[in-house]
């Protein structure tokens, strides 16, 4: 095995050009996998955030809803039943609008996503929200998200500055009393909080329906499960019961499935893998057909036709190594900018990493795979 | 003495059906131990198939033969595979590995199940080198050799691992003169030293005196037997 790894890195290193074609190759379409799956996961946790940041242990949603992008409210009087359940300690209603924020400063407009809770004991842990939250008991103020895009305005520069902060959204004045951090998303480029009645007025209307969230809030030591069960005795069927689990993987589930942005990644990451096996395959093969006889003349004293399989895959894990690594780097750079530019979350995780690896190894092996099948032509009766 | 390769009716074809041509008609020979023994005749008249039937990469089709110790007529491919680890091969266009160097060159001959230690492989394949003069060009790439040299570590790589039996098809073709009349001499001595025998297809009548024994070959058999 050493032998096959030592005679593989030797031919390799023998073309440089060739060399660094193979790497390149397999840098693009690691940067290109690493990218996709890179949008895919920020897809995924800018979608959840919400979800993330709230701290029931059950929550209650309209049987309807699949996204909290596009959310059905279902009765207040779901979380006082929920309430009479034994083990339920609390419910918090939590409302969710999207709204027409107008730049203070240059009167552009951006849709904002608006969350409207409990200031005392909404059940929320978003970024520094707790500090704030009581800002929230005056009406016709909002907690503004400085996750949001810079072309809200530098709302938190005039908070810290010390400057009184009047906004207007949905048409109506609000003052900007302080700051959580959350994040934007795909779809949402700011968020607000206001308290129920502020969002009242913001979508008027919506007083005559009910919240679209419910976050139940259990006795210390409760059984999740088996007060979820009593919960959903209680309730009609028209809101869901989940756990903190499903209420985040129903969102992640709905951009998985019904929309097509998820899909669009994993092909990309398809295109990635073939293109690497293409460019890999390519320079494997060239390199099998350029020395076919000397492979012959191996065969000829005394090497096994699987040793020289063996030494066209070490020839494939070594470009898959060398081009994995630099890989690295590059992408997270392309995080790093991605970042900056889309306020996305783009985070290199460790899982992703060996992910990637373990996919850059199938992916030149895949290519070896394609290439021996030249070595048939490898005949050591051809060689005298 | 008992023969290192022993053939009996040896019968070669290639194609099938209108295009069938015979090759090889019901060639007998035997080869002893240290005998050096050279195939001539014109091209096509197959010295050079015989080769590869005696050095077990292809397979037989018809008659007998055993070479070093073992039948070939039914060997599969794992049992051809084990007789050429005992053999050492002499190409016409050298065949190393432009990659390696001289000496990795010839250390390849030790082959993949070795268990020397690679030091040791290539200790042994420095001092070979030394031997055919080439102790100044160990590192150099084999592709930067001339072609004198590169038929000098190809002598190299066919004799390191101590074969018992040497084939060599055309050493000399691609040397010149002084090139070829240096391999010869170096092949016949390093084979004599170690007394293995030699199997040689050429076409140069100016190595004729090195063999013990020269075999004409026309249109597929041995036409006459001569004593050098």
């Amino acid at each position: 095995m050493k032998d096959a790894f030592r005679l593989a890195w030797s031919q390799l290193a023998h073309h440089p050009v060739k060399l660094a074609t193979g790497v390149a190759g397999v840098i693009f379409a690691c940067v290109l996998i690493f990218a996709q799956l890179g949008f895919k996961r920020a897809l995924y946790d800018s979608a959840t955030l919400v979800q993330t940041g709230l701290t029931g242990e059950l929550f209650l949603v309209h049987r309807n809803t699949d996204t909290l992008m596009q959310t059905h409210s279902f009765p207040r009087s779901r979380l006082h039943q929920a309430l009479a359940v034994d083990g339920v300690t609390s419910v918090s209603p939590f409302y969710i609008g999207t709204g027409s924020w107008k730049n203070p400063w240059n009167a552009s407009r951006r849709a904002t996503l608006i969350f409207g809770v409990d200031p005392v004991s909404a059940p929320i842990k978003f970024p520094g929200v707790r500090a704030v939250l009581s800002l929230l008991k005056r009406d016709d103020v909002a907690l503004f998200d400085q996750g949001s895009r810079p072309e809200f305005g530098d709302v938190p520069g005039a908070l810290r500055r010390g400057e009184k902060l009047a906004v207007q959204v949905n048409e109506r004045r609000l003052e900007i009393t302080g700051t959580f951090a959350l994040g934007v998303s795909f779809t949402a480029d700011g968020n607000l909080i206001t308290n129920e009645a502020t969002f009242m007025r913001l979508f008027r209307g919506r007083a005559l329906t009910g919240p679209d969230i419910g976050i139940l809030t259990l006795r210390p030591g409760a059984s999740v499960e088996a007060v979820r069960a009593a919960v959903r005795e209680r309730l009609p069927e028209d809101v869901r019961v989940l756990t903190h689990a499903e209420f985040v993987g129903v969102e992640r589930q709905y951009w998985e499935n019904n929309s097509p942005i998820g899909a669009i990644f994993s092909l990309g990451v398809i295109m990635g893998l073939i293109v690497g096996v293409v460019i890999v395959y390519q320079v494997l093969y060239t390199e099998i057909a350029n020395h076919l006889t000397q492979y012959a003349t191996l065969k000829a004293i005394g090497y096994s036709h699987r040793f020289l399989v063996t030494l066209v895959g070490a020839a494939a894990l070594i470009l898959g190594v060398l081009g994995f690594v630099p890989s690295v780097a590059i992408s997270a750079g392309l995080y790093a900018i991605v970042r900056e530019v889309a306020f996305l979350p783009m985070n290199l995780p460790l899982d992703r990493l060996a992910g990637v690896f373990l996919l850059t190894l199938a992916m030149c092996l895949g290519s070896a795979l394609l290439a021996v099948r030249r070595l048939r032509a490898a005949d050591p009766a051809d060689v005298f | 003495m008992k023969p290192i390769v022993s053939a009996h009716d040896l019968e070669f074809a290639f194609g099938e059906g209108a295009t069938r041509r015979t090759i090889l008609r019901r060639v007998s020979l035997d080869i002893l131990p240290g005998e050096i023994v050279l195939l001539t005749g014109p091209s096509g008249s197959g010295k050079t198939t015989l080769l590869t039937l005696v050095g077990a990469l292809r397979k037989m089709q018809a008659g007998r033969m055993r070479v070093l110790d073992r039948e070939l007529a039914d060997a599969d491919e794992e049992a051809r595979r084990t007789i050429r680890r005992e053999v050492g091969y002499i190409f016409q266009m050298h065949n190393l590995l432009p990659f390696l160097s001289a000496r990795e060159n010839v250390a390849l001959a030790f082959g993949e199940n070795s268990t020397l230690p690679r030091t040791e492989r290539l200790a042994r394949a420095d001092v070979l080198l030394g031997e055919v003069g080439l102790g100044q060009r160990l590192h150099d790439f084999a592709s930067s050799l001339s072609g004198g040299q590169k038929q000098r570590v190809a002598i190299a790589r066919a004799l390191v691992h101590q074969p018992r039996l040497v084939l060599a098809d055309e050493p000399t073709a691609s040397l010149d003169k002084q090139s070829g009349h240096d391999a010869v001499r170096l092949l016949r001595q390093l084979a004599r030293e170690r007394g293995c025998p030699i199997l040689l297809v050429t076409h140069d009548s100016r190595i004729f005196d090195i063999a013990d024994r020269i075999i004409h070959f026309e249109d597929g058999m041995i036409v006459e037997p001569v004593t050098a």
